[in-house]
């Protein structure tokens, strides 16, 4: 209950600074994460995910998704029911993140070729998500900001099309967890109009240029800010994926039994 | 003498010469400034230390294998060994791999996502639940039990075994690849140093090694090596001329040949763009030794004449010197020429063409500079008599022009022994031929005290090998290697090449594939096989993805998993050894693919070697054949006379002969340096014989003197300078055979050789013949007794 009261009141903050009433003077960068963090994610979306997966000579793979998440308290449930190509047709992966961070998350994978719900070994977090330039973490995050992991300061803003945007410079709290995030520093771009991340910026822990995260064709959908489209750029494999969301739907509700291995085993 | 003097004053070339040595500032500037010029462009220069530089860009087999390493994005690696002989797995060794690789992981000129080593890597195991992928050491080990565990995962982990770590655990490997291939040198000097500073509880013994390494340390190792090699060669050419002369001109002029002649043909080299590779570097040094040859004759003349005639104006001697050796020194030029133009043609090699090309220069230049430049300088120089020749002992000579008339003597007393001598020279050198056998790994470039090539030793005895031979798998459709049938097809291959004794171990996708299906069906050993089902396949890479990186199959597969890459491991990179793996290799893939559904093509360092070297021994006798019917050509032209021409061929091809016997004799096998052998001792050796038939010739056309007092007379004065031609280029390549590059070496040390037998050959067999068959040509008159005199063809 605290914790919603809180929100509204940041809530409120936020009407209040885009409403001129914060003046010129520039929020803090602890404002920033948290207009960035309380912004409305929705409590469970549908929608359906395509991922183009290109290697560094161009070569595509591309699978078609049908993605759930939902929140259940603090804890994030997402199930992917994979639909192309026929190979991998009916796979479903299915994944538990808890928010305390000394308990591994859970992961299951359906292959049906095998009949059988495997369960995937906790991965770290700095390891790459299904073949894809994301990292667990990544995901889990999705358009938040971390602050348990990172030191965060303002690097300053700077205006597109009359939009104001802050960068944010991200370094990790220690070596261990930049080892284990796999990042060194990381830079986000914020849209301050709708608090939205437009870009990610990484560096491996040794300082040179890891990977670019890029979202794209921000629109509001039943209220809520969703990037249609991320992509990622790894500058070193030259490895890119681009994930292209449609059919978003955060109003009808998502049914608890979709998250479950029951349910990823029968599909849809 | 006077009407030899008159007809020496008459003629266009003595209009050249009078006129150069009357604009001495000049043309000496001018020989200056080319110098500096050709100096300006050396910084330029770039190495290029690799194997794959043997082939032209555009060869199939090269551009087959860059496609390749593009396609499973594949660099020449660097390992680090660790070898302990009572065995890896203990936690002291495991705690050096992991320092090891922290260190390595720190350079930043590594490819950190390609650093593969004992403590980087996943093992893939099945539990009740489903496939696990985690680090092999997943926390350093500090008790033997807990190393045991990690051994058991190892040696449950076939993919690993061979490649990673030693069969035997008797070794292990921290494979490392860099981001450019520019920086193999530096990264080397660093994982050399790293090796030196390891802390070393243990048994352990560090080497540095591997393909990427060895290319890595040849360019600094090859620099350094000419660095060593070129001012001792100076040095000593130097001292041969204070010697011959004992004049300080005479010591320093031939000294300006030798630095236009070596500064042209590497500035020029630099000035196209060309690289140095191992074999080029050898040429400055060569030149050295071959450039000097007609100063030494010039200046020998230039002394006799002004011995002979001291009364002459100080440029009247020179003119008649140097008018008078132009035509040697012009022909002995353009045989030498043609001996490396002899390489140029007869290979396919960039760095053949590239040494044939640019030595050719260097003898172009150092010819014009006797002729031209050296005279010139001559004019500004302050003359004095050499004590070597004064008009007192011309006739005679000094202690070395006795010796050597001592030697003609000798042989002109004993014509049958010396065609006898020269007749076992020739069988033998058939016999040599006939065994001629062609061999090189490139790692054989170092000396074997040398660090390199120890560890590849090492490496190659406890690992699978460290040369690859390459096949390439291709299928017509994506996803193809999905399916089972062409899955089995790759595994039999690798079954077939792993029957074969020289192959260590052969790694493919299905390997992988193997090891996810028994690792999903509980670790059942019995498990370990292709699945039935593709899509059971497909699954299986994507349960994969789940925890292993996006590109952690680029090597074996390509993106679409329409290609994939069977690497298969050899003990050694000789060209006899693997021979038949490639050969079988062929057979087997023309037999078994090759259809509609499937494709397999050889590539790989062990394939583009074959390619190269199995065409070497045809190119070495192609350039041999060549360059005699160019020489014979040159020579029979110039002596207007076909016998004479054949004559000029007799020491050369004596010398040939004897190079193959001494090959034969020593096991030298026909390689990169070797393979140049015949060509430019044929070149450089028929130098001797037209000095020697034009001698002859000269004094019985010119200097009227009997045939007998002619062969007797061309000892003291020619045989006298042939001696320190001889000398010049003998120490020439002498100093190469002293080279650290042992091809290079052998290189030197065969040519001497045939120098040797060229020089021998020249004032032996070659004057006994002339004794014998008394030619025309050189002015013997029809038949012994008839003294009709046949001076037909002195026209200039």
């Amino acid at each position: 209950m605290n914790n919603l009261m809180t929100k509204m009141g940041v809530l409120l903050l936020a009407v209040f600074a885009s409403s001129d009433g914060f003046g010129e003077e520039e929020p803090s960068v602890e404002q920033i994460i948290e207009q960035v963090n309380l912004r409305d994610e929705g409590q469970a979306v549908s929608r359906i995910l395509v991922m183009t997966l290109t290697d560094r000579r161009g070569k595509t793979r591309v699978r078609e998704t049908r993605a759930f998440r939902k929140y259940f308290g603090d804890e994030k449930r997402t199930a992917i029911f994979y639909k192309k190509p026929n190979n991998i047709k009916d796979t479903a992966f299915l994944t538990y993140d808890y928010p305390d961070l000394n308990k591994d998350d859970d992961q299951w994978l359906y292959l049906p070729a095998m009949r059988r719900v495997r369960r995937i070994s906790a991965a770290d977090r700095g390891d790459y998500f299904l073949g894809t330039d994301f990292s667990y973490e990544d995901i889990k995050l999705e358009t938040r900001i971390s602050t348990a992991d990172y030191h965060h300061i303002l690097l300053g803003s700077h205006f597109i099309e009359k939009r104001k945007y802050f960068v944010l410079e991200a370094t990790p709290v220690d070596d261990k967890t930049a080892k284990e995030l796999g990042y060194g520093k990381v830079n986000t771009i914020i849209d301050s109009s709708n608090w939205m991340i437009t870009k990610n910026e990484f560096w491996d822990p040794k300082g040179h240029p890891l990977k670019t995260i890029d979202f794209s064709d921000i629109r509001l959908v039943q209220g809520i800010w969703t990037a249609h489209i991320i992509a990622v750029d790894n500058h070193k494999t030259g490895h890119k994926t681009h994930f292209s969301f449609s059919d978003v739907d955060y109003s009808n509700g998502v049914n608890d039994d979709i998250f479950t291995t029951q349910s990823i085993r029968r599909g849809l | 003498m006077e009407d030899n003097t008159k007809r020496l004053h008459s003629g266009k070339s003595y209009r050249i010469f009078w006129w150069i040595t009357g604009h001495p500032i000049f043309v000496a500037s001018l020989g200056m400034m080319f110098v500096a010029a050709c100096l300006a462009f050396i910084p330029k220069l770039v190495i290029d230390p690799k194997a794959e530089s043997f082939l032209p860009k555009d060869s199939p087999a090269l551009v087959y294998r860059e496609q390749v390493e593009e396609i499973f994005g594949l660099k020449d690696p660097m390992v680090i060994a660790v070898v302990n002989k009572n065995g890896v797995f203990n936690p002291d060794t495991i705690q050096l791999v992991d320092w090891l690789t922290q260190q390595v992981l720190a350079i930043p000129e590594v490819n950190q996502d390609r650093v593969i080593s004992l403590t980087t890597e996943d093992n893939i195991v099945g539990n009740e639940e489903g496939l696990v992928v985690t680090p092999f050491v997943e926390s350093l080990p500090v008790t033997q039990d807990q190393t045991n565990e990690i051994a058991a995962k190892v040696k449950d982990f076939p993919l690993y075994l061979g490649s990673v770590v030693a069969r035997d655990s008797s070794a292990t490997l921290i494979i490392t690849e860099v981001t450019e291939d520019s920086h193999a040198p530096i990264v080397y000097e660093k994982l050399m140093t790293i090796i030196a500073k390891a802390p070393i509880k243990n048994t352990e013994i560090l080497h540095v090694a591997g393909d990427g390494a060895v290319s890595g340390y040849l360019s600094a190792y090859i620099i350094s090596d000419a660095a060593r090699l070129v001012p001792i060669s100076v040095v000593i050419i130097t001292l041969l001329c204070v010697l011959a002369f004992r004049t300080v001109q005479g010591s320093l002029l031939p000294g300006i040949v030798i630095l236009a002649a070596t500064a042209s043909s590497v500035g020029i080299m630099a000035a196209m763009g060309d690289p140095i590779y191992v074999i080029t570097t050898s040429m400055p040094i060569l030149l050295v030794g071959i450039a000097v040859a007609d100063a030494i004759h010039i200046k020998s003349e230039y002394y006799e004449q002004r011995a002979l005639t001291p009364t002459l104006s100080k440029q009247a001697i020179i003119v008649h010197s140097v008018n008078k050796m132009a035509k040697p020194v012009l022909l002995t030029t353009l045989t030498s020429m043609i001996g490396f133009l002899g390489v140029y043609f007869s290979s396919y090699m960039p760095p053949m063409k590239s040494f044939g090309v640019y030595s050719m220069i260097g003898l172009a230049v150092a010819g014009i500079f006797s002729l031209a430049v050296i005279p010139a300088m001559q004019m500004l120089m302050p003359t004095k008599d050499s004590a070597a020749f004064t008009s007192s002992n011309t006739r005679k000579g000094d202690k070395l022009a006795q010796f050597m008339d001592g030697v003609g003597r000798r042989v002109l007393a004993n014509p049958n022994r010396i065609i006898i001598g020269a007749m076992v020279v020739v069988v033998m050198g058939i016999y040599g031929a006939s065994k001629l056998e062609v061999n090189e790994s490139w790692v054989d470039n170092f000396q074997t005290s040398e660090p390199i090539y120890q560890a590849d030793i090492a490496i190659n005895k406890a690992m699978d090998g460290t040369s690859n031979l390459d096949i390439v798998i291709q299928t017509p459709h994506q996803e193809d290697l999905f399916l089972p049938e062409n899955l089995r097809k790759i595994e039999a291959l690798q079954f077939y090449l792993e029957s074969m004794p020289e192959i260590g171990g052969t790694t493919s996708i299905v390997d992988y594939i193997k090891q996810m299906n028994r690792a999903l069906n509980n670790n059942d050993p019995s498990e370990y096989r292709i699945p039935d089902d593709a899509d059971l396949i497909s699954q299986y890479f994507l349960l994969y993805s789940a925890s292993g990186d996006p590109t952690d199959f680029e090597e074996e597969v390509d993106y679409d998993y329409q290609q994939a890459l069977v690497r298969a491991r050899l003990h050694n990179g000789r060209l006899q050894f693997f021979k038949p793996v490639v050969e079988n290799a062929q057979t087997y893939i023309d037999e078994n693919f090759n259809t509609r559904q499937i494709e397999a093509s050889l590539s790989g360092r062990i394939y583009v070697d074959y390619e190269w070297l199995t065409n070497l021994t045809d190119s070495h006798f192609k350039g041999v054949a060549f360059a005699l019917v160019l020489v014979w050509i040159v020579a029979s032209l110039s002596f207007k006379s076909i016998l004479g021409g054949t004559l000029a061929l007799v020491p050369v091809g004596l010398a040939t002969f004897a190079v193959y016997a001494l090959m034969g004799a020593l096991g030298i096998t026909l390689a990169v340096g070797t393979t140049m052998t015949a060509v430019i001792a044929l070149g450089i050796g028929i130098d001797f014989a037209i000095h020697t038939i034009e001698r002859i010739k000269y004094q019985i056309q010119v200097q009227d003197l009997s045939p007998s007092e002619a062969l007797q007379g061309l000892y003291p004065s020619t045989g006298r300078a042939l001696l320190f031609n001889f000398l010049a280029v003998f120490i020439g390549f002498g100093v190469l055979g002293l080279s650290h590059v042992p091809p290079l070496a052998k290189l030197g040390v065969l040519i001497a050789f045939a120098v040797l037998v060229s020089f021998v050959a020249s004032i032996t067999v070659l004057p006994v013949l002339i004794k014998l068959f008394k030619p025309r040509f050189i002015g013997f008159k029809k038949g012994t007794d008839i003294n009709t005199a046949l001076i037909a063809d002195v026209s200039d």
